[in-house]
């Protein structure tokens, strides 16, 4: 054997052990799937507040906005006599005004009405009398009952 | 503690000329009030005494189609509905 032949041989056994060794880098794991996205937490339910009567409030005169000009517990007899109600909440509400006259032991009714509502929010309703022959000199009270309860009530007088 | 309409000779006042009304007022839309028509009623009058302008009786019929067919055919005990 010749030393070029020897030499040949070597460089082509080293050829092939490169060959050998070279591996293929084994494929890249494939990444782990994204965690879903967490579902959104659903939305709290609305509070419902139910209709509530929040003032009463006694006035000679409404301004534009149906709001007491003046409130008053005092009245002349050629008044008429507002009673203002302001509700907050929503839903179905019976407001009444029942309006009466007290002397000693004795009541005597004056007037009584009645709305029915259902509210969307905040109302403001007026309950308003009046007497062409002026008001009999006394005591006096407004009761707003709402869906037959008691919620306000407020004594004025006539001078 | 009596209560009830004053009778002659018994010292309490006469209150049988009293006049009353309501109205009730919001910015939240949505919001009505029970009205039962009685005789003579028409969608202006009522318009004009509950919502103060008659021309708004197309905004109490538009909230009750569902029971008024008929702007100019209401009837006596029929409940609608007066928006807010």
């Amino acid at each position: 054997m010749t030393p070029n032949f020897k030499s040949t041989l070597a460089l082509v056994a080293l050829i092939a052990l490169s060959a050998c060794s070279k591996k293929e880098a084994p494929p890249a794991p494939p990444p782990p799937p994204a965690p879903a996205a967490a579902a959104p937490a659903p939305a709290p339910a609305p509070v419902v507040e139910p209709v509530s009567v929040k003032q009463l409030v006694l006035a000679n005169k409404l301004g534009a906005d149906n709001k007491a000009v003046a409130p008053a517990t005092a009245f002349a007899p050629a008044d008429t006599i507002f009673a203002v109600v302001e509700t907050a909440g929503t839903g179905k509400a019976t407001l009444k005004a029942l309006w009466t006259f007290h002397k000693g032991d004795k009541t005597a009714q004056v007037n009584e009405a009645q709305e029915e509502l259902t509210l969307a929010g905040p109302a403001s309703t007026e309950f308003h009398i009046s007497k062409p022959s002026g008001w009999p000199k006394g005591d006096y009270q407004v009761e707003i009952f709402l869906n037959g309860t008691s919620a306000a009530t407020e004594k004025f007088t006539v001078k | 503690m009596s209560m009830g309409n004053s009778n002659p000779g018994d010292d309490m006042p006469d209150f049988s000329d009293v006049s009353s009304g309501s109205t009730t007022t919001t910015s939240s839309a949505g919001s009505f009030k029970e009205y039962t028509i009685v005789a003579g009623d028409s969608l202006s009058k009522i318009a004009k005494r509950e919502l103060g302008d008659a021309n708004a009786w197309h905004k109490i019929f538009d909230a009750n189609k569902d029971i008024i067919k008929d702007p100019n055919k209401i009837f006596p005990g029929q409940k609608i509905k007066i928006p807010l």
